[in-house]
């Protein structure tokens, strides 16, 4: 028999059969599994509960606040490994400065600590104590040098101590921070009472879904006309990720895999559309962005089809901004090298190659002062992500 | 054990240089930590922050330390490294310059020793001498 597999996204389910993918509309009166049910009962009664497959995406992320001794090693090392477990990177903290630094007001997900090689001693004291009373989080992991894990575990409820992410040589150890990470983050999508209902639908592993995207990247250009270097731009209801080939950054330090992502958490459509309207708002490029679409600013505010576009559009060039190097916050990628864009979720459902194009090339010209732009392939029908669940579903 | 931070700052890639005085260093029985060639100021600095090095030798072989390292006193400030011995080498001017002129130059930036086209048995030497005075 066949297998059946699920997407269950923010906004939509995406449902793959051997006779093609359908989606469904979320209705957000019901928990997931009444309304996956409801709208796809007839095709679970056709499938074993071992023929089902499924990934999540719904309200996926965490945020973390990374403590480090200095920007060059600790916080750079931490940075790298977070971001590439589809960490959201609230503030970065260097520990000479902490008692200058506010705490931030929101709850954070997991607090990173770092510092020290493992043979050097008393690096972290009461002034991490004293800042960290002043935080709210969920979550609380150490990673710098092992002679200091006892002060901090006599000191801070909870906290876990991993192995230093700093080897003897100055070199990253990414192995068991990145784990961590990825387990919580998975954690975080299946731990979600809603998701963990889905159970009674499958007897198989419940993945998040830009592990799914990132696990088809191998595959990718034997499935599409994609040219190396290329990035996914995976663009939803209440996320927008982006995955992008190792090529394209020339410092990054880590090993193991050709292709690293990125999440970011506030910028969707649908259920983080406040936050993608104030990012907006806070661009210096984006009222001229406008202009250049002929609509006003008020569209931003409007509930209608063609605002729904626009905001598309503005997630696209977000997100590129987000990774170009004028945004030296996050993962900076060399997009001048960039060969193929490659448009996937729900954003393939709604903008046009056109309406894409044009957000590309004011993208190149007024950031990048390039004329010439990357190819850019659009993911109609959610190849990548059965691409994805397949492969997947093959290894394991 | 003293443990050493180098490396070759700025854009000068002399990595022959840059391993000899890596192996010179853990002959002479220190605990090294290369960073290698292209290196910023401020990685040098870190790399001391994080491993609470006693020594931090910088050598450079095109003449450009002299752009790289003026901000070192303003460095040093930043993490109170009070104790760590401060050491440039190697080639320190751009074109013919002499030892008068450079050394209290360096000197001013917040070095302790400057080596300029001195060879580097004579430099390693007056670092141990130095560090056994302040012993």
């Amino acid at each position: 028999m066949s297998k059946l597999l699920i997407d269950v996204g923010s906004t939509y389910f995406k449902v793959c059969q051997q006779s093609g993918i359908s989606q469904y509309f979320r209705d957000f009166k019901k928990d997931i599994y009444d309304d996956l049910v409801t709208k796809c009962g007839n095709i679970f009664s056709q499938y074993h509960k071992e023929d089902v497959f499924i990934c999540s995406s719904a309200n996926g992320g965490l945020s973390t606040l990374i403590i480090g001794l200095t920007n060059s090693f600790s916080l750079k090392f931490a940075k790298n490994i977070a971001f590439n477990s589809g960490i959201n990177i609230i503030d970065t903290i260097l520990y000479s400065k902490i008692e200058e630094t506010k705490a931030p007001l929101e709850l954070v997900d997991v607090v990173i600590v770092v510092g020290g090689i493992d043979s050097i001693s008393n690096v972290f004291d009461e002034k991490l104590l004293n800042y960290l009373q002043k935080v709210q989080y969920s979550n609380i992991v150490y990673v710098g040098t092992h002679q200091d894990a006892k002060f901090l575990v006599d000191n801070i409820p909870a906290i876990k101590i991993l192995g230093n992410i700093i080897t003897g040589k100055l070199h990253v150890n990414e192995t068991e921070l990145k784990e961590f990470l990825t387990n919580l983050y998975q954690a975080d999508i299946v731990g979600k009472e809603d998701i963990k209902h889905l159970y009674e639908l499958t007897s198989n592993q419940i993945y998040s879904t830009p592990y799914i995207v990132n696990r088809s990247l191998p595959l990718i250009d034997a499935n599409f006309e994609v040219v190396n270097p290329f990035i996914v731009v995976d663009i939803g209801g209440a996320t927008t990720d982006i995955h992008y080939s190792r090529d394209l950054v020339r410092d990054n330090i880590l090993t193991e895999s050709e292709y690293d992502r990125l999440v970011f958490k506030k910028l969707g459509v649908y259920k983080s559309r406040e936050t993608l309207v104030f990012a907006a708002k806070n661009n210096e490029f984006v009222y001229e962005l406008l202009s250049y679409l002929n609509v006003t600013e008020n569209i931003l505010e409007e509930e209608s089809e063609k605002a729904l576009r626009i905001l598309m559009q503005l997630s696209i060039f977000l997100v590129l901004y987000k990774v170009s190097r004028l945004n030296p916050m996050y993962v900076t990628l060399h997009l001048e090298l960039l060969k193929t864009v490659v448009l996937t979720g729900g954003i393939t459902k709604v903008l046009s190659y056109e309406e894409v194009e044009t957000i590309i090339v004011f993208f190149y010209k007024k950031v990048m002062n390039l004329h010439a732009i990357p190819t850019i392939v659009m993911d109609y029908e959610y190849a990548i992500w059965t691409l994805g669940m397949r492969n997947n579903e093959a290894r394991s | 054990m003293k443990k050493v931070v180098t490396g070759v700052v700025g854009n000068d890639i002399h990595v022959v240089a840059n391993r000899l005085i890596d192996i010179s260093l853990q002959a002479r029985g220190f605990e090294v930590f290369n960073l290698g060639v292209n290196t910023s100021l401020e990685e040098f600095i870190d790399a001391v922050v994080e491993t609470d090095a006693d020594i931090l030798l910088i050598s450079s072989l095109n003449g450009e330390a002299e752009g790289w390292c003026r901000d070192l006193q303003f460095l040093r400030s930043e993490y109170s490294l009070r104790d760590v011995v401060f050491v440039i080498g190697g080639n320190l001017a751009v074109g013919e310059a002499k030892q008068s002129d450079i050394v209290p130059k360096y000197q001013s930036y917040g070095f302790d020793l400057v080596f300029h086209q001195v060879d580097l048995n004579t430099g390693l030497d007056t670092l141990e001498a130095y560090m056994k005075e302040r012993a």
